[in-house]
C-alpha cells in the first residue's frame, strides 16, 4: 500500500503541479460561464448613436402619437441613472407624407437613404390597421431597416402602436378602454412546488413559487460537475499511462511495484486530481451563490449522494481508462479508443433536460439504474425537486458498486499484460481474452 | 550460496515457447553474463526472475526466497525498455525510484552516484535535457541507488560510446566488490569475455551454454588459428584440414577440422602467402555464439 501511495503523489504531483491544470481549471467556467459573462459586459455597450426613422403613415393619425411616445422615452430612457452615462441611443421619427401614386418609387427611395446612413429605418403604416379589410398591403405595419431581424427598435415600436391603434379602435366602437382591459384581462397559470409539513414546526410550508433556476440550474450544476469530476481523472490517468508506455517507464516502475499496486497508485492520484479540481469548483459555486444570495438553491440533500456516487464513479471510470490506456501503444490510438467511452460518459449530456422534465418518467428511472449512468443521471433525479422512490438511489448504488468492482478487477487483469505491450496494437477481442485469462 | 535459482522453468507465448524446461544457478558475489540472439528468451528469463512474468512450469528462487516478490526491493532492475519520466528533475526521479524500493532515504546513495558517473551538475535539470548516454547512466542509478543484493542489468551497455562505456562497467565491478550479484544480458561479446565470471547463452528459449569462459571455451577445444598475411584473403581458401574460414578483414580466421594436425595446416598457409602473425588459440565468445546461432548452425539443424 505504501508504494501505491508514493505512485499516486508522484502522478498527483505531475498532473497537479503543471500549467495544463491550471489551464484546465479556468477552461471549464469560462466555456460554461463565458457566454453569460460576455452578456452581462457587453450590456448596454451597443450602438448608442441616435436612430433617424422616417414614417410613412397612410393613416394619418397613428404616427403623432408613436412621435410623442419615442419623445417621451427620449427624455426618460437614454441615460444610466447613477452614472449618467448615454446607454441607448434616441430615436429621432419624422413623417414623411405618403407617396399614393407611386409607393415602390418611395420605398426605394427611403431604402437608399437607410443605405447612405441619413436614416435609421424607415416605417410604413398601412391605411387599414385601424379597421382590417381583405386587402393585405393595406392591412400592415412594415419595418425597413438593414438589418431588420436583430433590431431593437422594432421591437421597440410595436407596443407604442398597438397602444395608439387599440384606443382608436375602442373610441370608434364607444367603448370604455378601462372596462374593456378587466373584461379581457389575461391569465396566466403559476408553477407551484407542493405543500408539506415542517418537522421541527409542526407547520404547513411549501406552495412557494416554482424557481425555474432551481428545477433547471442545480441538477445540470451536479451533472456537469460529475462529469469534471470524471474527465478530469480519465484524462490524467490516459495522459500518465500514455507517457508511462510510450517512454518506457512502465516496466521499471514494474521492476519495483507489482501491477496491482501500480494501478492503485494511479487511481488514487487520479482521484486526488480530480477531487482537487470539483472541490475548487464547489467552493467557487457556494461562494458565487453566497454572493448572489441564492445559497438557498443548493441542495444539500443531494450532496452525500454526489459524495458516493462520484468516488464510485471515479474507481468505475478510473479503472476503465487504465484498462484501455494500457492496451494503447500510442496516444492517437488512444484517442480512437477512447472516443467510445467519451460517447459513454457524455450520454447523459444530451439526455439531461427530459430527465429533469419527467424524472420520474420511464426513461430518466431505466438510464439512472445502468450502472455508468446512475452517477450522473440519478443525481440529476436526485437534485429535481420531485420526489423520486427511496429505494430507487439505494439500487443505483449497489448496481454501481457491483460493476465498479468488476471492472476494477477486469482492469487489473488487461493492465497486467497491457502495460508491457508494445507496437502492434491488440484488437478487442486480445483485449477480451487477458480480461478472461489474466 | 546462489542469489538466483532456476528449476524447469517453462514460459510459452500462445503457440510460442520464449523459454524451455531452464535451469540454473546464479552464485552469489558473481558476475553472470546472459547471451544468445535477439528473440531466444532473455529478456523473458530476466522478467521472471523480476516477477514481472511467471513460469508456467517450474520454479524460481531469488535471495533465497520461493515467494520472490518479498525479494523484490533487495533486487535492482535494469529493463531494455527503459525510461524515465521526461518532466522530472533527475534527482527527483532517482529519490522516486529508490523510495518505491526500501521507502526509506536513499538520497545520499543518489547524489553519491550522481557525482560518481559525472552527472552532479545535471541534478536539477529535468530528465528531458539530457542526452542519452547521460539518461541511460541515470536510468542505471535508478537501478542500483537503493544498494540493492542482486542486479538484473538488461542491455545496459547497447549504444554508450567508449568513455561512458567504461564508467558504466567500472560502476558493474564496483558493484560486485561491494558484494552485490550482478547479471546482464549483452550482445557484445568481448565485454561479456572481460567482466563475467559465468557465462549463460540460451537459443531458442534453450539453455546452450552455462559455466565459466574457461569451461565454455574448453568445450570447443584449441580448435582455431588467426593469421595476418600479405596479400589477398582468398589464397587460403581450399586448404585439406580446415572446416570454415573467416575473413576478419585484417585477421583471418581458421577453424580446423576435428583430428586435424595445426603445423601442416601452418605449413599450407606459408606455402601459399606470406605470414605476419600466427596464433593457435581456443575460440572466443563471439566464434562460439556465431557457431550456435549463425547461418551455419541453421543449416545443421535444417539438414
Amino acid at each position: 500500500m505504501r508504494k501505491a501511495l508514493f505512485v499516486a503523489i508522484r502522478d498527483y504531483n505531475a498532473a497537479v503541479r503543471t500549467k495544463g491544470f491550471l489551464i484546465g481549471l479556468l477552461f471549464v467556467p469560462i466555456m460554461f460561464g463565458g457566454v453569460f459573462i460576455v452578456m452581462k459586459l457587453t450590456e448596454g455597450q451597443g450602438d448608442t448613436t441616435d436612430r433617424r426613422i422616417a414614417v410613412v403613415d397612410h393613416t394619418g393619425v397613428v404616427a403623432p402619437a408613436l412621435i410623442e411616445a419615442a419623445e417621451r422615452r427620449n427624455e426618460s430612457e437614454l441615460y444610466d441613472e447613477e452614472t449618467g452615462k448615454k446607454v441607448k441611443p434616441a430615436y429621432l421619427m419624422h413623417i414623411v407624407p405618403p407617396n399614393d401614386t407611386d409607393m415602390a418609387a418611395q420605398r426605394l427611395e427611403l431604402s437608399d437613404k437607410v443605405r447612405a446612413g441619413e436614416l435609421f429605418a424607415f416605417l410604413e403604416i398601412g391605411r387599414d390597421v385601424l379597421d382590417p379589410g381583405d386587402d393585405g398591403d393595406a392591412f400592415r405595419i412594415a419595418y425597413y431597416s438593414e438589418n431588420p431581424a436583430f433590431d431593437d427598435t422594432r421591437h421597440w415600436l410595436t407596443s407604442p402602436i398597438n397602444d395608439r391603434i387599440r384606443s382608436l379602435r375602442l373610441a370608434e366602437a364607444d367603448l370604455d378602454k378601462d372596462t374593456v382591459e378587466r373584461l379581457t384581462r389575461w391569465m396566466s397559470v403559476e408553477g407551484l412546488g407542493l405543500l408539506s409539513v415542517d418537522e421541527d414546526t409542526g407547520e404547513v410550508r411549501g406552495g412557494e413559487q416554482d424557481n425555474t433556476a432551481a428545477v433547471l440550474l442545480m441538477p445540470y450544476a451536479m451533472m456537469m460537475l460529475m462529469f469534471i469530476l470524471i474527465m478530469a481523472a480519465v484524462g490524467t490517468l490516459v495522459t500518465a499511462i500514455m507517457e508511462e508506455k510510450g517512454q518506457r517507464i512502465a516496466e521499471v516502475l514494474l521492476g519495483s511495484v507489482r501491477p496491482t499496486q501500480l494501478m492503485a497508485g494511479k487511481l488514487l492520484g487520479a482521484i486526488g486530481v480530480s477531487l482537487t479540481m470539483v472541490t475548487i469548483y464547489m467552493l467557487a459555486g457556494v461562494f458565487v451563490a453566497g454572493q448572489v444570495e441564492a445559497s438557498d438553491l443548493i441542495p444539500y440533500d443531494a450532496l452525500p449522494w454526489f459524495a458516493v456516487y462520484g468516488l464510485a464513479a471515479l474507481f468505475m471510470f478510473g479503472a476503465i481508462a487504465l484498462a484501455l490506456g494500457s492496451a494503447c501503444t500510442d496516444p492517437k490510438e488512444s484517442q480512437s479508443l477512447m472516443m467510445p467511452m467519451w460517447f459513454l460518459i457524455a450520454l447523459p449530456m444530451f439526455v439531461w433536460v427530459p430527465v429533469v422534465k419527467e424524472p420520474v418518467g420511464g426513461l430518466a428511472t431505466w438510464l439512472s439504474l445502468i450502472p455508468i449512468y446512475t452517477p450522473m443521471i440519478m443525481l440529476i433525479r436526485i437534485a429535481s425537486p420531485v420526489t423520486i422512490p427511496a429505494w430507487q438511489p439505494w439500487a443505483g448504488l449497489v448496481g454501481v458498486i457491483l460493476f465498479t468492482a468488476i471492472s476494477v478487477w477486469t482492469a487489473g487483469r488487461i493492465f497486467r499484460v497491457g502495460i508491457l505491450m508494445q507496437g502492434k496494437p491488440p484488437r478487442i477481442t486480445e483485449i477480451l481474452r487477458w480480461a478472461v485469462r489474466g | 550460496m546462489n542469489a538466483v535459482e532456476i528449476r524447469n522453468v517453462t514460459k510459452r507465448f500462445g503457440a510460442v515457447t520464449a523459454v524451455d524446461d531452464l535451469s540454473l544457478d546464479v552464485p552469489t558475489g558473481s558476475v553472470y553474463g546472459f547471451i544468445g540472439p535477439n528473440g531466444s528468451g532473455k529478456t523473458t528469463t530476466l522478467r521472471m526472475i523480476m516477477s514481472i512474468f511467471y513460469p508456467d512450469s517450474g520454479s524460481i528462487r531469488v535471495l533465497g526466497q520461493e515467494r520472490h516478490e518479498a525479494a523484490m526491493d533487495r533486487v535492482g532492475y535494469l529493463p531494455e525498455e527503459r525510461g524515465l519520466y521526461r518532466k522530472m528533475k533527475v534527482r527527483d526521479v532517482l529519490r522516486f525510484y529508490g523510495r518505491l524500493k526500501n521507502g526509506g532515504d536513499v538520497n545520499g546513495d543518489v547524489d553519491r552516484w550522481l557525482e560518481r558517473l559525472g552527472l552532479a551538475d545535471w541534478a536539477d535539470k529535468r530528465v528531458e535535457a539530457l542526452s542519452k548516454g547521460m539518461s541511460q547512466k541515470v536510468q542505471f542509478i535508478a537501478a542500483i541507488a537503493h544498494r540493492p543484493e542482486l542486479v538484473i542489468l538488461d542491455e545496459p551497455f547497447t549504444g554508450l560510446d567508449p568513455v561512458n562505456l567504461d564508467v558504466l562497467q567500472e560502476a558493474v565491478l564496483e558493484l560486485r566488490a561491494a558484494g552485490s550479484t550482478v547479471i546482464f544480458s549483452t550482445h557484445d561479446m568481448s565485454t561479456a569475455e572481460a567482466m563475467c565470471d559465468f557465462v549463460f547463452m540460451i537459443f531458442q528459449g534453450r539453455k546452450v551454454l552455462d559455466g565459466t569462459l574457461a569451461d565454455v571455451q574448453d568445450r570447443y577445444g584449441t580448435d582455431t588459428i588467426r593469421v595476418r598475411i600479405e596479400g589477398d584473403a582468398t589464397r587460403l581458401q581450399g586448404i585439406p584440414g580446415v572446416e570454415r574460414l573467416t575473413d576478419r578483414g585484417q585477421l583471418q580466421e581458421l577453424r580446423l577440422e576435428s583430428g586435424a594436425d595445426s603445423q601442416e595446416v601452418l605449413g599450407a598457409i606459408m606455402s601459399r602467402a606470406r605470414v605476419t602473425h600466427f596464433e593457435l588459440g581456443r575460440p572466443s565468445l563471439h566464434d562460439i555464439f556465431v557457431r550456435i546461432a549463425g547461418p551455419e548452425a541453421e543449416e545443421a539443424s535444417d539438414a
